[in-house]
């Protein structure tokens, strides 16, 4: 009886401790920065601020569907961020499409050409409306190397 | 008293080990499958886009298109959010589905995105999307699938253990992947 007693105690706990999620969803180590750049900002002069570490504000707009290692990140002028983050470490939800979100990583910037080599042929099922939303700044694709994010629900 | 051997000890640590990891272990088995195959296949959510079209869109201003589009689709839903994406793309964000809407055209990519019934859940225990205590949980379950190879392992004597057969299968299992690593790595 006591040690039923225990393990509903256990499974209780665990399932209590998932459910109890607030109204935002932390990912990583979600976000320090008190300050955001407008993502208009970022993308207007970006070699200001590549290396550095950035929070932005925004609606998402794409999400990698298949690994969720990716999302695009919008603002209301229609100027969007990708935030890239390591596969499996952090995973964003493909149906927070359209949620608000705050993400911080290292702005960082890759060559068109290295991009388009790293990822010939290995578009992500269901990425063909977002495999773009990257646009390229002259002759450089630029991106935020995720560590963190809170998504609004 | 009956006597308390060894063997009657790892037996006993063996099958309530199992017992109550069984139901896991049939979970993880399912998604590790789905997942190795991840190239191949979304394991995760089933994507599905459906075109539509509701006639031009003139020269609507951009705060009027999503009630425009929704009422032309006879979409009673509020939505999420809407975005202009560009010049000529606009998009409409609903619970679990977004329409990609060209404009002026009214040309619409309806996508809908939904969990993978049983695969979505068990992936996201398999690969700890939870955190937090299912953490803790996935470590004791890792420390229970050692247990459970070790004692595994002594079950059995004779021919059939360690001392035949038992001893064959040991080395052929660990052989396996060590070959596999010096041939890839």
């Amino acid at each position: 009886m006591k040690r039923n007693l225990i393990l509903v105690t256990f499974v209780v706990l665990l399932v209590a401790g998932s459910a109890l999620a607030g109204d935002s969803t932390k990912y990583g180590e979600g976000v320090t920065l008190e300050k955001a750049v407008s993502i208009d900002q970022l993308l207007a002069s970006p070699a200001d601020y590549v290396g550095q570490e950035v929070r932005v504000d925004g609606t998402i707009t794409g999400v990698c569907k298949k690994r969720g290692c990716w999302m695009q990140v919008t603002d209301e002028k229609g100027n969007g961020v990708r935030i890239k983050v390591e596969d499996g470490v952090i995973v964003f939800p493909a149906t927070s499409m359209g949620n608000t979100a705050s993400a911080q990583g290292v702005f960082e910037g890759i060559p068109v050409a290295a991009q388009a080599k790293k990822h010939e042929g290995k578009e992500h099922e269901g990425d063909k409306h977002e495999a773009c939303d990257s646009k390229p700044q002259g002759e450089m694709v630029y991106f935020i190397k995720g560590t963190g994010a809170v998504i609004e629900s | 008293m009956a006597k308390v051997t060894f063997r009657k000890t790892i037996i006993a640590v063996h099958r309530d080990v199992g017992y109550f990891f069984a139901g896991l272990t049939v979970l993880y088995a399912i998604s590790g499958v789905a997942v190795n195959h991840i190239e191949d296949w979304n394991p995760n959510y089933t994507v599905t886009h459906t075109e539509r079209s509701i006639g031009d869109l003139g020269k609507i201003p951009d705060d009027g298109i999503a009630a425009e589009v929704l009422g032309r689709l006879g979409i009673k839903e509020k939505p999420k959010a809407a975005v202009r994406m560009s010049e000529k793309e606009y998009r409409i964000f609903l619970e679990d589905r977004t329409l990609h809407v060209a404009t002026p055209s009214g040309q619409i990519i309806d996508e809908l995105v939904s969990r993978r019934a049983g695969f979505f859940h068990v992936n996201y225990l398999h690969l700890n999307h939870a955190k937090g205590l299912w953490t803790w949980f996935a470590d004791i379950y890792a420390v229970g699938l050692l247990i459970l190879a070790m004692t595994g392992i002594f079950i059995i004597t004779g021919k059939k253990g360690l001392g035949g057969r038992g001893r064959r299968l040991l080395i052929a299992g660990t052989a396996i992947p060590l070959i596999f690593l010096l041939l890839k790595t």
